[in-house]
């Protein structure tokens, strides 16, 4: 369609001065062979063509230039826009080039404000659900707050009466001891040994309950002597059974090899608890023990003909100061949770079998432990696993605390070595993968998070502890979210931290 | 001493610090002001691959969009290597990210690609998990960079050189 003269200058005239053309030709190899139109705006005056057209030669890198071709908003040079058409004619082509400043700057500010307005709905997103975790949290922390209150209240309740029960019956056998001497001997004392022997047990619960619920539960790999063991709970438990016409036997199964090692105190504690749980809740008939040796784990059974406990009430068994749980119950209800406890701990499991009015089975099957350190025996590795814990890496800038640190895990029997930075620390790593990572999060440049966050994305599987100035959970939740296992706070609680070490050792 | 040039392509949605990747890569320099790129701004810089061997990238720093539009389907022609780019704290980029590599491949077949997660100086606010990384770091090259400190960025783009080498 052709219009009328004036119309056509007119739009040429005004094309032109908006788009302000600039026509450079070049042969097939990129010799510039023309250039009409409006040099000023593109830098020629300046700078020549050089620059303009390398930049365009890197533009239409990997594109023919025997085809049309259209690239929009390119920028060049000197921050300056343009639409840049390819136009090619035998053997050689045109660049066309469009002025597009005017239009790029409108664009611009219409792509910003939608992008910074999707970028401000994403941020209040993400505050908003950060709050409802916040509340989520605080409702949690005073679930955990309503219950430590109750557990709190039903420790003393059970102390008051747990307690009172044995010491009044001590206190009448001293006075039948005391008025009639030694007629009331023997069985003065019968009640007396049973009664202390309780209140140690209660005594012996009551710490390790307490041990737990700080997290000061550590394992103590050592050899277990079966044979001593089943002696020590045949004396132990043989007066009590025979004081109520039960039938005990403890049984040795197979013994554990010589590098199978086991917390032996806390082995201890689990067969008497279950055992004074067996002898305390069974009437008549029988109680049997067996331990010993089998597929590759420590089995502990202990069997009764007792009052058994009811399905709805077998789960319950298992949580503290539980008293009702079990028929005619009239103890703590400490021994079974701490038997739990400490069989979780020790990475075993406890099973319950019990048909009420018949009688309760438990059983518990414990893996061996690791050794803890070169004063230790060789180390048994749990699962298959072959790993050794023998060196590390401290990842601080302060050559102090690193060189403190390094002399701490020498005293564990580890080599340490020591980056300074996160990017160090990652290749240190690379080169060689230490079995532990300590890592200051203030360090200088990319925090000690990003350096943990790197090696987990990498695969790194060893043990990562966290060391910071910053006590807040928020800090603390920033760096296990990273990949750390533990978040220690400075200044360092070197009991603490032996005790963390010390934890990954024995429980790789 | 061989010279040669191939194209690359920064792909990623909108804020995820393409720009300043390709600064802090090319001139060494970072600014903290987000400015959106509309079109397309191309930059080089010649990598030394051997004694014998120099690469020029030709990087073209394109528009960040969650899809590819014909536009952008069009700045992608002749390219041989893809920077895809997300943003750790927006955990939706790296999914971006990974469909504009599917997109990416109807215009350009077998691109060399490496991923950058960008941000790493605010790895505390960090949405994608370290194991997801660890994930795709099976079948793509990952990069977790900061365009801030500059760190990963130089390895990123030399990875991308190695894999562009004749």
């Amino acid at each position: 369609m052709t219009m009328p003269d004036p119309v056509e200058r007119y739009l040429d005239e005004f094309l032109r001065a908006r788009a302000r053309p600039l026509l450079l030709t070049f042969d097939a190899n990129w010799q510039l062979v023309d250039v009409h139109g409006d040099t000023s705006i593109r830098g020629l005056d300046a700078d020549g063509p050089h620059t303009l057209v390398q930049q365009l030669q890197d533009l239409f890198l990997g594109l023919p230039c025997d085809q049309p071709q259209d690239l929009p908003f390119v920028e060049l040079a000197g921050g300056i826009h343009a639409h840049v058409h390819l136009i090619p004619e035998s053997d050689r082509f045109h660049l066309l080039l469009l002025d597009a400043s005017d239009e790029h700057a409108r664009t611009q500010v219409q792509q910003q404000l939608g992008n910074d307005a999707t970028l401000a709905v994403f941020e209040k997103t993400r505050s908003l659900a950060r709050l409802r975790q916040i509340r989520n949290e605080l409702e949690q922390q005073r679930a955990r707050l309503e219950e430590a209150n109750a557990l709190k209240n039903a420790l003393f309740a059970t102390l008051s009466h747990e307690f009172r029960t044995p010491l009044t019956s001590i206190f009448g056998y001293l006075h039948l001891l005391e008025r009639y001497g030694e007629s009331a001997r023997d069985q003065a004392l019968s009640a007396l040994r049973r009664n202390a022997s309780y209140l140690f047990a209660l005594a012996e619960n009551l710490l390790e309950y307490g041990r737990s619920e700080a997290g000061e539960t550590l394992l103590t790999p050592t050899v277990l002597d079966l044979s001593v063991l089943v002696t020590d709970l045949e004396a132990m438990f043989c007066p009590l059974a025979a004081e109520k016409r039960l039938e005990l036997s403890v049984e040795a199964g197979p013994v554990p090899p010589s590098d199978a090692l086991f917390d032996v105190v806390k082995l201890r504690q689990i067969a008497i608890n279950l055992l004074s749980n067996a002898l305390r809740y069974t009437p008549a008939g029988y109680v049997c023990v067996y331990l010993g040796w089998e597929r590759d784990r420590l089995r502990i059974e202990v069997r009764d003909s007792g009052l058994g406990i009811d399905a709805e009430y077998q789960a319950k068994v298992f949580k503290p100061f539980n008293r009702g749980a079990q028929h005619g119950a009239c103890s703590a209800g400490l021994g079974l949770s701490i038997v739990k406890r400490l069989v979780e701990r020790m990475s075993g499991l406890i099973e319950l079998e019990s048909t009420p009015g018949k009688g309760s089975a438990f059983r518990v099957a414990l893996p061996p432990l690791v050794a803890a350190g070169p004063p230790q025996v060789a180390p048994v590795v749990p699962e298959g696993s072959h790993r050794s814990f023998s060196s590390a890496l401290v990842v601080d800038d302060d050559p102090d605390v690193a060189a403190l640190l390094e002399v701490l895990l020498g005293d564990f029997g580890m080599r340490a070595r020591i980056a300074t930075n996160v990017a160090e620390a990652i290749a240190m790593v690379a080169a060689e993968v230490p079995d532990l990572v300590l890592v200051d999060v203030e360090l200088p440049g990319l925090s000690g998070n990003a350096a943990v966050y790197q090696l987990r994305s990498q695969g790194y599987k060893g043990r990562i502890v966290t060391v910071s100035a910053n006590a807040t959970e928020s800090a603390r939740s920033a760096a296990i979210t990273a990949g750390a296992d533990h978040y220690l706070t400075k200044p360092l609680d070197f009991v603490q931290f032996a005790r963390v070490v010390q934890g990954f050792a024995a429980v790789t | 001493m061989s010279d040669f040039a191939r194209k690359v392509c920064m792909l990623g949605d909108f804020g995820v610090g393409k720009t300043s990747l390709v600064a802090r890569y090319v001139r060494n320099t970072f600014s903290d002001k987000y400015l959106t790129t509309v079109g397309v701004k191309v930059d080089s810089r010649s990598v030394a691959l051997s004694d014998e061997v120099n690469l020029k990238l030709v990087i073209w720093d394109i528009a960040g969009k969650a899809a590819l539009d014909s536009v952008n389907k069009n700045y992608l022609r002749g390219a041989s290597g893809l920077i895809l780019v997300a943003d750790g704290t927006r955990e939706p980029s790296l999914r971006a990210a990974l469909d504009l590599a599917l997109q990416a491949r109807e215009v350009v077949a077998s691109p060399a690609c490496v991923l950058f997660v960008n941000k790493l100086d605010m790895v505390d606010r960090w949405e994608v998990a370290p194991a997801v990384l660890g994930e795709i770091r099976r079948s793509l090259a990952v990069f977790e960079t900061s365009a801030l400190s500059g760190d990963g960025v130089e390895a990123g783009f030399i990875e991308l050189a190695r894999k562009l080498a004749p």
